[in-house]
């Protein structure tokens, strides 16, 4: 039986598809946005995250700590010994049947509300064998949701389709060079699998981050919108850049340095998709 | 809302009313030194409203404010027992009207035994005192060129209101009265039940539906004046609860839309007072819970919900008739009571499971050579507490109280005095405090010494002596251990025995006047203040810390999230443990930003109803704003939170109890 990898569930999800959700984070994606807000979803390893939060600076953690080069990489005895509890893995390993069983447990309450079950991530397609073994064992159980960059081969992506019922999906930026540059891959396969999304029937729904500058633009919201109206697709979600996007690097040991400017006001554009008959959702 | 509605906001936010109160003391030592008790504190009634000016604030229709800080006293005067936490019959004196009641009680005194006679004439005195002050109001407000409120007292108290604007004057001239007879800590019972009918009279005499919530409005925005003069434990703890909605005696669901009425006037002013309770069941339709989501975004606390599928058939089995229990209300947090019928005293003292755990852990833990015999000692050691707090109840006496006796059934029929079990209902009520800390230090003893052997028991009783000083790595051992509130059957199975337990042991104490005692899931400040004496705990919760409020999550217990909260907390058999004492469950403000947020806000109570969970209170609260009011208060003069079973302002409370608060949300939704 496969096993991944997760970084968070998240019970009482309230904005990662309809009704009361519970969303599971695995870890690993192959993109890497400026404005990723889950620095801990994007690697495939294991860390050991610190909340900042409450330390007091009394050094066990340190003394248990190796240190590769200048950086500091937590052990398990560092963990062990915080008197305030700050340390954790932040990646707990599952198999497709432990997940369920756990995440099973709700699915009255999920179930009543017309909700259900997400997976997201992290990218969940980079762990896409133990994703189809999740969504199978979740069939005729609960609700199935996926919350995707879209970043996979076509196969696997049709394979996935197959066993979810809805999917929540993220389009960035039309531009290919601009994706490249923001996200570190091309768009292509995105592009390609929204036009398997939209051929598959499936329920599901575009997502758009509104990061300042960048995706913001009228020229790729209008190229947004006018791909949306090719498909037929009369809905988009747009999500605007929260500032606080960089709070956990520092715990996973990281830096962000997005090279945009944090503090303009993320612009909706709403009459762009209202000329083409789109209705606009603010989260 | 209306101009007139924002202007009476100001005027009482402005507090310049509180510059025309006086002090004054009037000692009538020498008038009640014969008397008998009964007879004392009917002159002492008659004595404080003597000395009470009336007072008519600026466009105000509803009256009754205090111009005296202190009143009259005598040498020997015993505030504290005087009956208090009770629901008084307000619908019986609102059909009536207060000349027919002392009509009857005059009646009644005619033809008595001597034995009731001075109990009668008590009576008697205390409705004349309270007739001749609302007609010295009523040439106040006429002075004062007060057309309405003239008008209304005209009518009231006398004789029986018709109009809602009577109706409102009539009530509000009655919790004065009773707050003059010191009786503290009064509320509203079932608001939108006796209201009702003054309110469809006057909507079929022409009066609009916005008329009248303006007039329910004015009304809520007058019974948060003088709150500061009957503070309970702290500021804010005044017991002003108000229920809406739930059945009549049959059965049929009664809410209305005068009820939703009410709920849109607290939604509009965002007041302390009233405490909104609502009455739910399986059958609410979601959009009311939804509604009710949009008040609990405002962050005051409330609406506390309160499940009839349980809390109905819990009253039943403590001895309450059907048709009363479906008359259910609560006092002043959320003690579930009978309105006019209850002397029940629900909140005698708490039960502290970790207090028994501690002691239990650290007398026995060696002898036991199985986690089942370690458990028989603490059922044990529950039962015999339960003795101790019963002779805190029998050691409760009330006060002589003639006047509130007239507002409570069985009394006037029977001659007696509510102090003398005159009520239809008599019962003691008693809160069971830190049940997740008693189940959590349980399951991680069993996990760390029986179950694994991780520690031996002389290391960890050690190490609870200490205080876990150099006991680090054990202690965050305990802390990882299960904790109630993430649905482990395990722990949540000690839970279930411990409580158990408390309501075993008091259910076979019925006394020979046939008084129940009430086990209970509530704390009221018990989880700060008996939390104070107890020893580090072996759920790793060190010596003095705090446990949750209420029915709640320890505090240092990193949750699942609502979900997993909801199910551990409603898998007991509540009807079991009735007393009342709400979940606790802090959801984070963005959560409610918009209407999806908000309609599944409202799923999760009624998955918390469908569940059997018997009471529910939800905080919308956002972390930073509480931190920036530690240290800046005076940016944060309106911050409403949720204490236990009642809301006040940030601001004004005990710094303890703002710093429980604030710990409450870190794991918070």
């Amino acid at each position: 039986m496969k096993k991944a990898m997760v970084f968070s569930i998240e019970e009482f999800a309230t904005y990662d598809g309809p009704g009361i959700r519970t969303t599971v984070f695995l870890k690993g994606c192959p993109l890497r946005c400026e404005w990723c807000h889950n620095p801990e979803g994007q690697s495939t390893k294991n860390q050991i995250i610190k909340s900042q939060n409450g330390c007091t600076g009394c050094g066990r953690c340190v003394k248990e700590a190796r240190f590769v080069g200048k950086r500091i990489e937590y052990t398990e005895r560092s963990i062990e010994v915080c008197p305030n509890r700050l340390l954790r893995y932040c990646g707990v390993w599952y198999t497709s049947e432990e997940l369920v069983d756990k995440i099973g447990e709700n699915a009255d309450i999920l179930n009543a509300s017309g909700g259900g079950i997400t997976f997201s991530g992290g990218e969940p397609l980079s762990q896409h064998e133990f994703l189809f073994e999740c969504l199978k064992r979740l069939k005729n159980k609960t609700s199935r949701a996926i919350q995707t960059s879209g970043y996979c081969d076509s196969d696997v992506f049709k394979k996935i389709l197959s066993e979810t019922d809805y999917v929540l999906y993220d389009i960035k930026l039309v531009d290919e060079d601009a994706h490249i540059r923001y996200t570190g891959v091309s768009n292509k396969k995105i592009l390609d699998n929204f036009k398997i999304l939209v051929e598959s029937g499936k329920e599901f729904v575009v997502r758009t981050p509104l990061i300042p500058g960048v995706t913001d633009t009228v020229e790729n919201l209008n190229g947004i919108a006018t791909l949306l109206a090719e498909n037929q697709v009369s809905y988009i979600e747009l999500l605007p850049y929260n500032s606080f996007a960089g709070g956990k690097y520092a715990s996973v040991g990281m830096e962000y340095h997005p090279s945009f400017d944090e503090g303009l006001r993320p612009q909706p554009h709403i009459d762009i998709f209202e000329e083409k008959s789109i209705q606009v959702k603010i989260m | 809302m209306t101009e007139r509605i924002q202007k009476q906001l100001q005027n009482l936010k402005s507090e310049e009313y509180k510059s025309r109160r006086s002090d004054v003391t009037l000692d009538i030592t020498d008038d009640v030194a014969d008397k008998t008790p009964l007879m004392k504190s009917a002159l002492l009634f008659r004595a404080n409203l003597a000395c009470e000016d009336p007072i008519i604030l600026p466009d105000d229709r509803i009256g009754f404010y205090r111009s005296k800080m202190v009143g009259a006293t005598y040498e020997g005067e015993n505030s504290i027992n005087v009956p208090k936490n009770i629901i008084p019959d307000y619908e019986m004196m609102l059909t009536k009207g207060m000349d027919q009641v002392r009509s009857e009680v005059v009646e009644k005194a005619n033809s008595c035994d001597d034995e009731q006679k001075d109990f009668y004439d008590s009576v008697c005195l205390t409705l004349d005192a309270a007739l001749e002050f609302a007609d010295r109001y009523r040439e106040s407000a006429k002075k004062a060129g007060s057309e309405e409120l003239y008008k209304a007292l005209c009518q009231v108290p006398h004789k029986a209101p018709e109009t809602l604007l009577e109706a409102c004057v009539f009530l509000k001239f009655i919790i004065f009265t009773l707050h003059c007879n010191r009786n503290a800590q009064i509320p509203f019972g079932r608001f939108d039940q006796y209201m009702r009918p003054y309110y469809e009279h006057d909507l079929k005499h022409g009066i609009s539906r916005e008329e009248l919530l303006e007039l329910i409005e004015e009304f809520f925005i007058s019974v948060n004046y003088d709150g500061d003069l009957y503070p309970g434990m702290q500021q804010g703890d005044n017991g002003q609860s108000l229920m809406l909605g739930g059945c009549d005696k049959e059965g049929n669901n009664v809410f209305s839309d005068f009820s939703k009425l009410c709920m849109e006037a607290s939604l509009e002013l965002k007041l302390i007072d009233p405490k909104i309770n609502l009455r739910v069941d399986k059958n609410t339709p979601i959009e009311l819970l939804e509604f009710a989501t949009v008040m609990t975004k405002q962050g005051l606390g409330f609406p506390q919900y309160n499940n009839d599928d349980i809390v109905i058939p819990g009253l039943v089995k403590l001895g309450y008739s059907l048709e009363d229990a479906r008359d259910y209300a609560v006092a002043a947090c959320w003690e579930f009571i009978i309105p006019a019928k209850g002397m029940d005293i629900p909140n005698v003292t708490a039960l502290s499971f970790p207090k028994i755990i501690a002691r239990t852990v650290e007398s026995k833990l060696n002898e036991c050579n199985s986690f089942e015999e370690l458990l028989n000692f603490v059922e044990k050691g529950i039962n015999e507490e339960c003795d101790k707090v019963i002779a805190v109840a029998y050691s409760r006496k009330w006060e002589m109280s003639p006047y509130l006796s007239v507002y409570i059934r069985g009394c006037i029929e029977s001659g007696k005095d509510v102090a003398e079990r005159g009520a239809v209902y008599n019962n003691f009520g008693f809160h069971g405090t830190g049940i997740a800390t008693a189940a959590d230090s349980l399951a991680a003893i069993k996990e760390v010494i029986y179950d694994k052997g991780i520690y031996t028991k002389e290391e960890l009783l050690e190490a609870l002596s200490l205080n876990f000083e150099g006991y680090n790595e054990l202690r965050n051992r305990l802390l990882s251990c299960p904790k109630m509130g993430n649905n482990i059957p395990g722990v949540d199975g000690i839970a279930d025995r411990l409580m158990d337990a408390f309501s075993n042991a008091l259910k076979e104490k019925e006394d020979i006047y046939g008084r129940r005692f009430r086990p209970g899931t509530g704390s009221a400040m018990y989880y700060i203040s008996s939390a104070e004496k107890v020893p580090a705990t072996a759920d790793g919760r060190k010596a003095g810390e705090p446990f949750g409020s209420s029915f709640s999550p320890s505090l240092e217990c990193r949750l699942n999230g609502p979900l997993s909260c909801i199910k551990s907390f409603t898998k007991h058999d509540m009807t079991e443990i009735i007393n009342g004492g709400p979940l606790t469950m802090e959801i984070h403000s963005s959560t409610f930003r918009n209407d999806e947020g908000i309609k599944k806000v409202a799923q999760l109570v009624k998955a918390f109803i469908d569940l059997g969970g018997h009471q529910l209170q939800l905080n919308s609260i956002n972390r930073d704003t509480l931190l920036d009011a530690l240290d800046h208060p005076e940016r944060h003069k309106n911050l409403i939170v949720r204490v236990w079973g009642w809301s006040g302002y940030f601001v004004e409370l005990e710094r303890k109890y703002q710093e429980h608060i604030i710990k409450r949300t870190e794991f918070m939704f």
